[in-house]
């Protein structure tokens, strides 16, 4: 007979950014009878999930499961959405390309049925080139959050969002107090181990010793817990990914817009985040940057400057203790891509989440696959250093499952299954289409007749026309979701 | 092989894996092939896959077959899943359904929360909770719904003739342009520089020149096994199960199961698999524990209706080879790998073959070996899950009632499967892969049809209010009953459209 396991009594959450402020709440949520303490150390600039102000599509559903409304991320959050990823140059100077989140729906496909059967091929194929409803819609300036209580031409729309970091964070807080979540503010000092190896307690400034069942790190790139244990090791991931140095703006002007453009620079890439609260410029550099190259980048002299040194841990979860986000893994802050990590993370911490007893199997499929997360975003970066500008001029090292993908998509137009990688084939591919690295012909193209995919292209035109016809203009649709909150 | 436009394709055999082949082919690429098929009368085919999985719907559809036409041709009823008899133990039996059990509640994956109730005494098969399961046991069927709706948490599949299958695609393929030769190859040439094969030679003198051959000539694998050598791993040793004892029997009953029937036997496993006019049986077993003349005479003892042939022996050896692809030679079918029927899988594995084939058919005429590369990592990957999860089948057992099953209880397992096998065990937890075939789901129905509870599962369970848990558990399942309830039954929903009943036979 089996038995449920003894649940989690008290767990300890390292860092009060808010990655460490998500997880102690979901880890409320999960476990209503646990006490949760979040231990409050000092922020670390250099954590490029913990400050991030935007982060992928996953990250709502997310939200969704933790009861964090999307009304309270624009009204309290300063939020907005983002429908499509600019890339400026990444193919050759002056070059653009679009890509846009979610996977056209087949219904046949959405099915739970479909879901939970595997089978068959799951890579993806590319299809002819079509207009994007996202793409036409952010060109437009047009959107409303997509009802989910019936179909409308919008629903299939995917999006990120990006909002004000410090009232996120603070919005986070405030959920944690609703849930009596502990706070304690210090530095961790030090660990005790017991005799199994596992972490008795730890030793916090100011505050004394702490102990709990489970340690989730989530203290930055320092890794304040992990790094303490035997066992821990660091992978580098420097041969791969070639940003050493990322600077950020100050703020600039309050925009509202549908897209966030990343554009190559040569040297490394600009990202421009359009905030409800102020335009966020991100200069990540190979370094050895003069401050009038970074002024002349960024357009104003950087409010912070970072040393990247991209890695990952071997293993983020050792003894009783679990690395989430930067303490698990330190690149660049492309594309929503740290943030977007943590909280797949976190939703596998969910999915798995232990006992009392830490089973030792349990934790290695735990790794097992947030290894994968981990070598799935350093594998989604590496293509962007494959698309043609940016290949031309740095000569990296690429995972083999990077160069099978580059190699499929190249020359036959498909892409095997990445497990647990942040974007779906599809979206991946739209990805690699938008920094230019061009797609091969899928052999059963050559079967399409130009009536087909000219049917095809009419149906993606007037799937876009309808969208267009029934949203109103994004900046009205924001205005009103303020007005509410009066 | 210069940059023609066209390649010339040349499929060997005329089984069911050859048609499909040849089919598929000429129909997804007209424009870039010619396919020829040569096939001989004097050799007979084995017909494998009398039952498939819900997979060669989308096969049956991308080739724009009409659903009742097919269905008419090959005498095919519905199928929900199949109903493994006596694997755990003697006198169980539990379906393993197309579809799921339940949903996640909390976040908690549905059978924890089964687990947890079962522990308590306070529930009953897990498969009450799975509309596939129930529609099964009450021998009804109607088309899953294509929403978000408790309708939509199945599929089906089809239980055919497959000796009619074959020529079924054979029509449709002559239809589609494929060049049908009779004959029987005598020698095959090959090109001495780089070992391609270029043309297979027939008795009757004619030479048929091609690009690219596919090998669809079942166990002798003419191509890929006797003339290009390749290696083939066998693992006879998991799974030894080297012959099937096959004899057809009229129905007993006029009700038709939408299911299969697989039933443990002392040294192997039995079919029953209905069809629109008959009845297939046949006993898989192993020879190095039963001969011949016993397997026949326990099928003709254990059909239930009247016998409509001799029991015909079929011989296989379960394994892979190395490569399916080598050379310009592409194996599909037998020719490339075998893993007994136990969970349908030998018409799928065919299909898959022939997917991936079209994805990455050589461009321009000219063969490269990333493709070809590719193309055996995701066979071997498709041929690997699978062949772990039917050696689960057998090893997850209590029987010690013969020398087989005491001899796959005991053996020594692949340590893909142990791992697994083991996290289950500990923990009511599943490996987690989302390519290839058989996820959590089905995992889950074997583990736990065949006795296989873990010493725990997730905490989450014990923290709601029990009597809750156990009230949503039933709510769940008397909708499913509901559900099912308001189902027709099997035969008539077959005879709601006359369009796909055979003719009287």
């Amino acid at each position: 007979m089996s038995k449920a396991r003894a649940p989690l009594r008290k767990i300890v959450v390292v860092g009060a950014g808010q990655v460490g402020a998500i997880v102690a709440i979901a880890l409320k949520r999960a476990l209503p009878a646990c006490d949760i303490t979040i231990i409050g150390t000092t922020p670390d600039p250099a954590a490029f999930a913990d400050n991030a102000a935007t982060a992928l599509a996953f990250t709502n559903k997310l939200h969704d499961r933790l009861g964090i409304s999307e009304t309270q991320m624009i009204t309290a959050a300063g939020a907005s959405h983002r429908l499509v990823m600019r890339y400026f140059g990444w193919a050759e100077t002056g070059s653009h390309g679009a890509m846009s989140y979610g996977t056209p729906s087949d219904p046949a496909m959405q099915s739970a049925f479909a879901r939970n059967w595997g089978g068959g091929s799951k890579g993806s194929t590319r299809q002819p080139q079509m207009q994007s409803v996202a793409q036409a819609l952010a060109d437009a300036g047009r959107f409303i959050r997509p009802p989910n209580d019936a179909h409308t031409p919008i629903s299939d729309i995917d999006y990120g969002l990006r909002w004000n970091a410090p009232a996120y964070r603070q919005l986070l807080v405030s959920i944690a107090q609703q849930l009596s979540i502990g706070h304690a503010p210090g530095d961790v000092a030090g660990v005790t181990l017991d005799e199994s190896g596992s972490v008795a307690s730890i030793e916090i400034t100011g505050h004394g010793a702490i102990a709990a069942d489970l340690f989730i790190d989530c203290g930055g790139p320092q890794a304040p817990l992990l790094s303490r244990l035997p066992g821990h090791a660091t992978q580098d991931w420097s041969d791969h990914l070639p940003i050493r140095r990322v600077h950020l703006a100050a703020p600039g002007q309050p925009m509202l817009a549908l897209e966030d453009r990343i554009s190559f620079l040569g040297q490394g890439w600009l990202g421009e985040c359009a905030g409800r609260d102020g335009l966020q410029s991100t200069l990540a550099s190979i370094g050895g940057l003069d401050d009038t190259a970074i002024v002349s980048a960024l357009g104003s002299a950087p409010a912070l400057s970072i040393d990247c040194a991209p890695q990952r841990c071997e293993a983020p979860w050792i003894a009783n203790v679990i690395a989430i986000g930067d303490a698990a893994a330190r690149f660049e802050p492309l594309a929503g891509l740290p943030l977007d990590l943590a909280h797949r993370q976190l939703s596998l911490l969910l999915e798995m989440l232990p006992g009392q007893l830490i089973e030792p199997l349990e934790r290695n499929e735990y790794n097992r696959r947030a290894v994968l997360m981990m070598d799935g975003v350093r594998d989604t970066l590496s293509m962007h250093y494959s698309a043609p500008h940016a290949a031309h001029l740095f000569d990296l090292e690429r995972s083999d499952h990077v160069i099978l993908s580059l190699d499929q998509f190249t020359r036959r137009g498909r892409l095997p299954l990445w497990e647990e990688a942040p974007f779906s084939a599809s979206e991946t591919m739209g990805l690699m289409g938008a920094l230019g690295i061009a797609a091969g012909t899928p052999p059963q193209f050559a079967t399409m007749g130009s009536g087909q995919i000219a049917a095809m292209r009419q149906g993606a035109e007037k799937l876009a026309s309808d969208a267009l016809e029934f949203v109103p203009p994004y900046q009205q649709w924001m205005a009103q979701m303020l007005g509410q909150r009066s | 092989m210069d940059s023609k436009a066209r390649m010339h394709v040349v499929v060997l055999g005329g089984g069911t894996a050859g048609w499909m082949a040849a089919a598929g082919i000429a129909k997804l690429l007209p424009a870039s092939t010619t396919v020829t098929l040569v096939e001989s009368e004097d050799i007979g085919i084995v017909g494998v896959g009398e039952a498939t999985l819900p997979h060669i719907r989308a096969y049956v559809e991308r080739l724009g077959i009409d659903e009742a036409e097919f269905m008419k041709a090959t005498h095919a009823t519905y199928k929900l899943g199949i109903d493994f008899r006596d694997f755990g133990k003697i006198g169980d039996s539990y379906i393993h359904p197309f579809g799921s059990f339940g949903e996640d509640v909390a976040g908690v994956g549905f059978h924890h929360w089964w687990l947890d109730q079962h522990h308590r005494g306070n529930v009953g098969d897990i498969g009450d909770y799975s509309m596939a399961v129930a529609a099964a046991r009450a021998n009804r069927f109607a088309p899953p719904a294509q929403d978000m709706t408790l309708a939509s948490t199945y599929g089906y599949a089809y239980q055919f003739d497959a000796t009619l299958f074959g020529p079924f695609m054979r029509e449709f393929g002559i239809k589609h342009g494929v060049n049908r030769i009779e004959g029987l190859v005598t020698s095959v040439e090959r090109n001495p520089e780089n070992g391609n094969i270029t043309a297979l030679c027939l008795k009757s003198g004619e030479r048929i020149e091609g690009d690219l051959f596919i090998d669809c000539s079942g166990f002798r694998s003419l191509l890929l096994g006797s003339e290009l050598q390749e290696d083939w791993q066998d693992w006879s040793h998991w799974l030894p199960c080297d012959r099937a004892a096959a004899m057809p029997c009229t129905h007993q009953a006029s009700d038709i199961r939408p299911y299969t029937i697989a039933t443990a036997m002392p040294a192997g496993w039995r079919w029953q698999i209905p069809l629109q006019h008959r009845m297939g049986n046949g006993y898989v077993f192993s020879s190095a524990f039963c001969d011949e003349d016993k397997a026949c005479n326990a099928i003709q003892q254990a059909a239930e209706g009247k016998a409509l042939a001799d029991p015909r022996i079929l011989r296989f050896r379960p394994g892979r080879r190395i490569k399916s692809w080598s050379h310009n030679v592409i194996g599909v079918g037998l020719s490339s790998g075998f893993l007994e029927p136990l969970e349908s899988t030998s018409i799928y594995l065919a299909q898959m073959a022939i997917t991936y084939l079209i994805e990455l058919f050589p461009e321009k005429g000219r063969i490269d070996a990333r493709d070809r590369d590719e193309f055996n990592r995701l066979v071997d990957m498709e041929y690997d899950r699978v062949r772990d999860f039917l050696i689960l089948h057998y090893n997850a057992t209590t029987r010690d009632d013969s020398e087989f099953w005491n001899h796959v209880r005991t053996m020594q397992l692949p340590d893909s499967l142990m791992g697994k096998m083991e996290l289950w065990r500990r923990t009511g937890r599943v490996e987690k892969y989302s390519d290839g075939l058989f996820y959590d789901a089905s995992w889950i129905a074997v583990y736990i049809g065949q006795g296989v509870i873990p010493q725990s599962h997730d905490a989450r369970t014990s923290m709601g209010d029990p009597a809750r848990i156990a009230n949503a558990l039933n709510h769940l399942k008397q909708a499913i009953a509901a559900q099912v309830g308001a189902m027709p039954g099997h035969v008539d929903y077959l005879q709601r459209n006359a369009a796909r009943l055979a003719e009287a036979a």
